[in-house]
């Protein structure tokens, strides 16, 4: 009551204003559910769930908002500042799609190019007022001409620049397509929740509100957080929620979805493991063969294991993929554990090997899956071609008759997958090497002088001190590495032909999904696919977190 | 402080001119339909955006096909040029796609998706039925209907069967309800032969074999080994992984992927299996050819396979090589043909333009004679009009010096198999079930019976159920 004696008329009128818009805009909200149920049915379901959920939560904050307002709280300005904020965001997004902004990123990247040229006479003629700050001139009508010549410049550098872009073409169009129905709703929001955000922030207001400092840091924090915030929800979390549901219906990315419950994940999960009378046992004698294909299968004698599943590609990706992470980690893993200690030393020239080692991390991986391609070739490749070079000098020298494997290496289903894991590897194993570098830089240089000092050799030292002062590095690196290699993909659609393999012998959880979302039009399976890799990938990071609570030196 | 205001004020500016540039390009000030359509974030929008230079009155239509290199593009852009001053009210933008075989089709799938596809685009005849039965492309029964002239019988047969192909009825051809497209091109299998190799291993040429009637598995065979015998790392003949080289072993042993009317699989019959089992001894047994699996176009061009099964696309790459060279038909199987295939891909109308009837003009202007033949001219396909003025054409498009193996390929005589979709069923599904399998059999992981065994259980599992 005490706070309420001091608040003037106007931010008096400016509350009893903001009280009714927060009812207003709770009102919208809830007529627009009921518009989205009612007037909407080509609407997909999903879409209508989404829109309802958010137009739910704007109407439940709003009216709380409007409550606290009326209690003179700053949890009301807090609420009235989110809701406001995020609502000229969605006004400035809506503004910009109807002036066919995200639909000009061709015209931007041909028009913006060419007036970067006169950018730089801009730039010329900055420098040029700049001249005199670094060389004075007592001569004060050369100093004004100079600067008068740096505004021309400028100012002429500026506009042909403007003119270059064609910016008055798009003030034109984007102006003029505020004069249709969508346009004139983007501007009248961008107008009410500017207004509201702006009345908002009305010193005398937030004093109304009994607004602390603690309570304005706080919503500068957030504000500050909520570009990328919006970014990872929108592009990240949304789409990771949207990619769940349609894990649960039969999606095309073309037609409207519909509900199928768990028979994706059902499709994937339904194996069988059914013992064989003789080891090469039909598979179509013991099951259903029009729902299930054999797997694999496991002999023991004269007896046999069939391992069926009802998608057979989805089991042997993940047996490809777990091979894969299975020899592909510890390769890119291990050499770099020894290369980062051996680039660790003061030898001249270390610099260079670091930056020849790391090369590869950055290339692009099309690139230099095609190169690959071309070393692995069995009948004009390289590789091979120094493999016949060197049996035959040894069989030269010798006089032995080695004879010369000429591996097939993509196109042989025992090399194949090996093939991609040595790319992976040594792809992977410089940018892993400088972060073991970064770790061996933070190990204290008194913790090595001390072992020396005991009398530690060399490898002692690596044992007792190193690998244990490593051990978070470690950690980060395998988990990264093994994250990455549970995503195999490009390596493989790029090198092999066709991707999957002989007899499917690199095909990999990826590269199915792909397949199956973007080839198959099969977006809903491909969805609860990317799930069920998802949970492996969890599990299997759990696994290293444990691990690494349990033999951590810093934790114990 | 002054300076730094005018900064300030001109960073924003620079900002803000980023966003007026993308609305205040001449494309979307242009547009005829921009200001009519309320919905501006639908997928016409995006169809409209080329129009740079439409006037008020032009419809703008985008189109797209699968070029394999710069000249092709340059070709289809010229074309494209001068379809735009010869149609009448119709403005054109060509975009090339991709120049891979799955970017192309996996980019053209996710824009249909997006719903930013072109209007007219180009799609494999295997995908025919996919595009069709989800309703992507347009059936244009009822404006072929109206056009005076048009008929399905002047172009290619086979093409033709699937485009005219109502999933509904069952019905083929002029009449039967149904019209997806019109076929850009054909093409068909040859063997780019290395007539040096083959001299220096004495081997019989088999263009003369062909034209004496003797050019069988058997010839074939015996120059693959001839040259075989040249040296290790020379090889007698080379072919790529995918459907179409495999396939034609089992087409001319009599056998096929499918049963006769396409819905089921047929890779297990005896047949189908006999000639799979003769190109597994190509690989495995006679070792005479480029590992499967392993690409056999730079072993070819670099002079170390003598016989290169590849389709008249690949012709102006092998135009480059340094050595002698021709084409021959492929040798003929068991049942007395090469089992050759007839390839095709066919211009399509996307179901959600906004000016289908423009875009059926824009169809058939790109599958005249004349614009067949312009492209033609690059060596690179066959005009898909059944057209003896066509064909004479393109014998005169040399080297290879004979063309006439191409046309001996998809004669009516050689009974090629047309490529086609499933319409039962799912080509993709079925191909990514057969294709590894068929390689393990090539690499000689899987014997042929254990193939045979288990095949159709898999594949079938690709048509509706």
């Amino acid at each position: 009551m005490k706070t309420q004696s001091r608040i003037d008329a106007q931010t008096n009128l400016i509350l009893r204003i903001h009280i009714i818009w927060r009812g207003l805009l709770a009102l919208m909200a809830a007529l627009s559910v009921w518009m989205i149920w009612a007037r909407m049915a080509e609407l997909p379901v999903w879409q209508k769930i989404l829109f309802s959920l958010a137009a739910i939560l704007v109407m439940v904050f709003s009216s709380y908002g409007a409550y606290q307002f009326s209690k003179h709280n700053h949890s009301g300005r807090m609420i009235s500042l989110t809701l406001d904020y995020l609502g000229f965001v969605v006004c400035f997004v809506f503004a910009l799609n109807v002036g066919e902004f995200f639909i000009g990123i061709d015209a931007l990247g041909e028009n913006f190019g060419k007036g970067i040229p006169y950018l730089g006479i801009t730039v010329l003629g900055y420098f040029l007022g700049m001249l005199e700050e670094y060389f004075p001139t007592r001569n004060n009508a050369s100093e004004n001409s100079l600067k008068t010549v740096s505004k021309w410049v400028m100012l002429s550098g500026f506009l042909l620049f403007l003119w270059q872009v064609k910016a008055l073409n798009g003030i034109v169009y984007f102006f003029g397509k505020f004069a249709q129905p969508g346009g004139m709703v983007a501007v009248i929001g961008l107008m009410v929740f500017g207004l509201s955000l702006w009345s908002m922030n009305r010193p005398n207001v937030a004093q109304a509100l009994n607004v602390k400092t603690r309570h304005e840091q706080v919503i500068n924090g957030w504000l500050f957080l909520s570009p990328n915030l919006l970014g990872f929800l929108i592009f990240f979390a949304g789409p990771l929620l949207l990619s769940f549901y349609f894990s649960f219906t039969d999606s095309d990315a073309i037609r409207t979805p519909n509900w199928v419950g768990f028979d994706n994940y059902a499709k994937i999960l339904n194996i069988k493991f059914i013992t064989l009378d003789v080891p090469d046992q039909l598979a179509r004698d013991v099951v259903d063969i029009k729902v299930y294909d054999e797997v694999g299968r496991f002999t023991f004698g004269d007896r046999g294991i069939l391992f069926a599943a009802e998608d057979k590609f989805f089991w042997l990706a993940l047996r490809n993929t777990l091979t894969f992470v299975l020899f592909a980690v510890p390769l890119s893993v291990l050499p770099a554990l020894v290369l980062s200690n051996v680039l660790n030393s003061k030898l001249p020239g270390m610099k260079f090997y670091r930056a020849v080692y790391f090369m590869p991390s950055i290339a692009a991986v099309v690139g230099i899956s095609l190169v690959w391609q071309w070393l692995y070739n069995a009948t004009i490749g390289y590789i091979n071609y120094f493999i016949t070079l060197g049996i035959e000098f040894w069989n030269n020298l010798f006089n032995v008759a080695i004879i010369d494997p000429k591996i097939q290496w993509v196109s042989d289903e025992k090399t194949a997958l090996f093939a991609i894991i040595i790319i992976a590897a040594w792809q992977t194993m410089g940018f892993n090497t400088v972060l073991f570098l970064a770790g061996l830089q933070n190990i204290p240089g008194e913790l090595y002088e001390a072992a020396t000092v005991d009398g530690a050799g060399a490898w002692d030292k690596f044992w007792g001190i190193t690998l244990p002062m490593l051990a978070p590095t470690t950690f980060y690196v395998v988990s990264t590495t093994t994250i990455q290699a549970m995503q195999v993909f490009e390596q493989v659609f790029i090198l092999m032909n066709p991707p999957e393999g002989p007899n499917n012998s690199t095909i990999t959880l990826v590269l199915y999904l792909y397949r199956s979302g973007f080839q198959n039009f099969k977006q809903g399976y491909a969805s609860a696919i990317a799930w069920v890799l998802f949970i492996v990938i969890f599990g299997l990071t759990l696994i290293q977190f444990q691990r690494q609570r349990r033999s951590s030196i810093y934790e114990s | 402080m002054k300076k730094n205001l005018l900064l300030k004020i001109m960073g924003l500016v620079i900002i803000a001119s980023f966003v007026l540039t993308a609305c205040g390009s001449p494309a979307a000030t242009e547009a005829p339909e921009a200001t009519e359509a309320p919905a501006m974030t639908e997928a016409p929008a995006a169809t409209e955006a080329p129009a740079t230079e439409a006037s008020s009155a032009d419809v703008a239509l985008r189109w797209r096909t699968r070029p394999d290199n710069q000249e092709e593009i340059d070709v289809y852009s010229k074309i494209s040029t001068e379809l735009d001053a010869q149609l009448d009210g119709i403005t054109l933008t060509y975009e090339p796609g991709g120049s891979e075989g799955s970017n192309y089709q996996d980019q053209l799938r996710a824009e249909v998706a997006a719903g930013t596809a072109p209007d007219v685009f180009w799609i494999p005849g295997t995908d025919v039925a996919d595009f069709a039965t989800r309703g992507l492309i347009l059936n244009a029964a009822d404006l072929a209907a109206a056009t005076d002239g048009y008929t399905a019988t002047d172009f290619y047969e086979g093409p033709m069967y699937h485009l005219t192909y109502n999933p509904e009825t069952g019905a083929s051809g002029d009449g039967s309800g149904a019209v997806w497209g019109l076929p850009r091109d054909v093409s068909t299998f040859a063997l780019y032969i290395n007539l040096d190799l083959i001299a220096e291993a004495g081997a019989a040429d088999p263009r003369e074999l062909a034209a004496n009637g003797e050019w069988d598995w058997e010839a074939f065979l015996e120059v693959s080994q001839a040259t075989r015998a040249l040296g290790s790392d020379i090889y007698g003949y080379g072919a790529s992984a995918w459907w179409g080289p495999y396939g034609v072993w089992l087409n001319a042993s009599g056998g096929g992927f499918f049963t006769e009317d396409r819905t089921a699989c047929n890779l297990n019959s005896a047949e189908s299996l006999a000639g799979l089992d003769f190109q597994r001894s190509l690989y495995q047994d006679y070792d005479v050819a480029v590992p499967y699996g392993e690409d056999p176009e730079p072993g070819f061009r670099a002079g170390k396979v003598a016989m290169f099964q590849n389709g008249r696309w690949a012709t102006p790459g092998v135009r480059t090589v340094d050595f002698n060279w021709d084409v021959v038909e492929l040798p003929a199987g068991p049942n007395g043909t090469a089992g050759n295939w007839l390839f095709w891909g066919a211009y399509v109308i996307n179901a959600n333009t906004e000016h289908p009837e423009e875009a059926w003009a824009l169809v058939q202007a790109l599958t005249t004679a004349e614009t067949q033949g312009k492209v033609a001219a690059l060596g690179a396909n066959i005009p898909s009009r059944v057209s003896q003025e066509a064909l004479d054409a393109f014998l005169t498009f040399t080297p290879p010096a004979n063309n006439q193996a191409f046309l001996n390929g998809i004669d009516p005589s050689a009974a090629p198999t047309a490529e086609g979709p499933l319409w039962a069923g799912s080509w993709p599904q079925f191909d990514q079930i057969m294709g590894p399998a068929i390689q393990g059999v090539l690499t000689g992981s899987t014997t042929v019976d254990d193939f045979g065994a288990t095949i159709c259980d898999e594949a079938n599992k690709a048509f509706n159920q």
